[in-house]
């Protein structure tokens, strides 16, 4: 026997206790896959699921063409240029509150956009819908961070925080893994981005809020 | 019970067959994703993770190779892919924390067969480490290799002897000792 040969066969002897795997836990496994078949049933028929993420995407678009408008009145009269004359008869008040309402909103559709999309992190199957999404959002998000709205230093922070969340799942593909998909959920989670914007939302003011 | 009739009662929304079929095929699963991941928590989601995309592609399944060779192709994807998302996750964490430290690490030698051997089935590239766990740690043969990861018996082969030149090589003064 070759010193190839004796070496090769200590390998082996030596590769069986490689990662040597414990009993399973089988039912606390299955506990786990039973959870996620109940939910994968629930979710039966398809097409229900599809509403919230429709819904959310409608209403977002709406707000950021509200805050695109609130933005370009504001950043007019910055300016000292002539503003449209609706916006430009709006107090500086009324322009506040407007964009206070304006980031509830946003903030909002954030909180129902994340929350939906946590609860598809296993199924995965909504990929480009969710980065559509989620570009969206942070287009909003954006205008937002450089509006008055972003002046205030707390919502500044969440805005900031937000943001990194959405480039994340704005630069998801269908061809994404679950572990991509994890890795983000666990960002979101270590920054407590959703219980902070949970915070922030008044109760109901979300339309897009429910089952997925 | 035959694989088939098992499916049929899946697919008809049994979820007493959803157990049998997961009774009968966890252990096999675990074990290997276990060797793979080398960590039992790791090994327990990327176990369940198969399961439950197992469950929901069960329609595709198109009955070409048994089951348990199915379901290890799946738990091999999930495992190698929720191996590779941890590596980038560590790789970010270690760039943000750790970078001084990195150019002055050294390996140690360890004296120790086992120890230096994991070390160094860790290091082999994926492919190479997948076939040498599956057929000399978990004893699978090169049809049964090729039939889970869509190759043919032949590559098999010639991963598995480049995986243990690439371990001679690496433990090769051991050998000399």
């Amino acid at each position: 026997m070759t010193d190839e040969d004796q070496l090769d066969e200590s390998l082996r002897a030596a590769a069986r206790d490689y990662h040597t795997p414990p009993e399973p836990p089988r039912e606390a496994m299955w506990r786990a896959i039973e959870a996620a078949r109940r939910l994968d049933r629930a979710r039966r028929p398809g097409p229900r699921r599809w509403v919230p993420w429709a819904a959310a995407a409608t209403a977002l678009l709406a707000a950021g063409i509200g805050i695109g408008r609130l933005s370009t009145s504001h950043m007019a009269a910055g300016a000292g240029g002539a503003a449209p004359a609706a916006a430009g008869t709006a107090s500086p008040r009324v322009n506040q509150t407007a964009y206070r309402m304006a980031t509830v909103e946003h903030l909002g559709q954030s909180e129902a956009f994340l929350t939906l999309f946590r609860a598809s992190v296993r199924s995965g199957s909504q990929e480009r819908l969710a980065s559509a999404t989620a570009r969206q959002l942070l287009a909003t998000n954006r205008l937002l961070l450089d509006s008055p709205a972003g002046q205030d230093r707390r919502t500044r922070l969440l805005l900031e925080d937000l943001e990194l969340v959405l480039a994340e799942i704005a630069q998801l593909t269908p061809q994404a893994t679950a572990g991509d998909r994890e890795l983000i959920r666990e960002g979101m989670e270590r920054g407590g981005v959703l219980s902070r914007l949970r915070t922030v939302v008044p109760a109901g003011a979300t339309p897009t809020r429910g089952d997925l | 019970m035959d694989d088939r009739d098992l499916i049929g009662r899946v697919l008809a929304g049994d979820s007493r067959a959803e157990r049998e079929l997961y009774d009968v095929h966890v252990d096999r699963v675990f074990r290997l994703v276990h060797r793979m991941a080398g960590d039992p928590h790791r090994a327990q989601d990327y176990t369940q993770e198969t399961f439950i995309r197992a469950f929901r592609r069960l329609a595709d399944f198109r009955g070409d190779s048994a089951l348990s060779t199915w379901l290890c192709a799946i738990a091999i994807s999930v495992t190698l892919n929720g191996l590779r998302s941890l590596k980038r996750a560590r790789e970010r964490e270690v760039a943000l924390d750790e970078a001084p430290e990195i150019g002055g690490r050294t390996v140690q030698a360890d004296p120790d067969l086992k120890l230096r051997l994991t070390r160094a089935i860790d290091g082999l590239p994926d492919g190479y480490r997948t076939v040498f766990v599956m057929h000399d740690v978990e004893g699978y043969t090169h049809e049964e290799i090729a039939a889970t990861l869509g190759v043919q018996p032949g590559t098999s082969k010639a991963q598995l002897f480049r995986a243990r030149a690439r371990l001679r090589e690496a433990l090769a003064d051991f050998a000399r000792d």
